[in-house]
């Protein structure tokens, strides 16, 4: 079988037993297994702060709980819960009216660089601050994240057209991007 | 296809991804915090199914059919009016758990 048909089924079972039976210890077992992959998401939409993310996991796991009689199972569990989790950053970002984080190249500079990272993964990261805010999330769930773009349609409630389009178009400016960093990483070669 | 540069950029956005986070008490601290889950409220659908049940009692309590199949039922007759109620009654509890099947499938 399938592994992720297994974990699904498996997820599946847990939600069913935390919802019939009131059984906490099924849905703990879904906080286990999911909060690695959600608090990740959260720091990433957050851009790395750590603490808001973990505050927002949080809320989302506590909602989950409570709307847990809302998941039919049409979706997978984590993709479920990727939904509710981006939905409180949403909310969050407009409750404390927080621009929209696209930021300019010289901002991209300032931004704290990942441990253990090569030149490349680090201008990368640059990079990746210089796609607009839609172009990143997108990225952020299908290719991060590993969504199907459907799922990712579905997690950032948008038409799966658009999630495509911005799919492509940061991938095409991060091509772009490792075109010119060859060109120029060749020119500092040679010299 | 995918472009060769399609694989590279889907390598690099993996390999700038730190992944699932180490859980560190977090999901003590949300099973601390855990509500107790609001019952869904039962007493509108009881109503419902009391109001139904008399209404349909009301209506059919006066139809001779009903109250032959009865009283032969009762009385261990297979009368043409008995089997109809009974075929009446198998029918609504076959319906009843497809139903409930259908349900419990979606969950």
């Amino acid at each position: 079988m399938d592994d992720g048909a297994g974990t699904a089924r498996i997820d599946r079972a847990l939600a069913a037993r935390a919802l019939l039976a009131d059984d906490t210890l099924a849905f703990e077992q879904l906080v286990r297994r999911h909060q690695g992959m959600v608090r990740a998401q959260l720091r990433r939409l957050l851009r790395g702060d750590e603490a808001a993310a973990d505050d927002l996991a949080q809320e989302a796991f506590l909602l989950a709980w409570q709307k847990l009689h809302q998941f039919r199972g049409e979706a997978r569990f984590s993709t479920w819960l990727y939904r509710i989790a981006y939905t409180c950053f949403l909310q969050t970002r407009r409750r404390k009216s927080l621009p929209s984080d696209d930021i300019d190249e010289g901002k991209a500079g300032q931004l704290p660089a990942p441990p253990r990272t090569t030149d490349m993964q680090l201008d990368f990261e640059r990079a990746l601050q210089g796609l607009s805010s839609a172009e990143r999330t997108v990225l952020l769930h299908c290719v991060q994240l590993g969504l199907s773009h459907d799922e990712a349609a579905y997690v950032l409630a948008m038409p799966l057209g658009t999630v495509k389009t911005h799919a492509m178009r940061g991938k095409a400016k991060l091509k772009k991007w490792l075109a010119d960093w060859n060109e120029t990483s060749a020119r500092g070669a040679r010299q | 296809m995918t472009h060769p540069d399609d694989d590279v950029i889907e390598n690099l956005l993996r390999t700038t991804f730190e992944g699932p986070v180490v859980d560190g008490g977090f999901a003590d601290r949300v099973m601390r915090r855990l509500p107790p889950r609001r019952r869904r409220i039962t007493w509108p659908t009881l109503a419902g199914v009391a109001a139904g049940a008399g209404a349909c009692w009301l209506s059919l309590s006066s139809a001779p059919l009903l109250s032959a199949g009865w009283h032969d039922w009762m009385n261990g007759e297979l009368s043409a009016q008995a089997v109809a109620l009974l075929l009446a009654a198998t029918c609504a509890s076959l319906a009843a758990c497809c139903w409930t099947l259908a349900e419990a499938d979606d969950r």
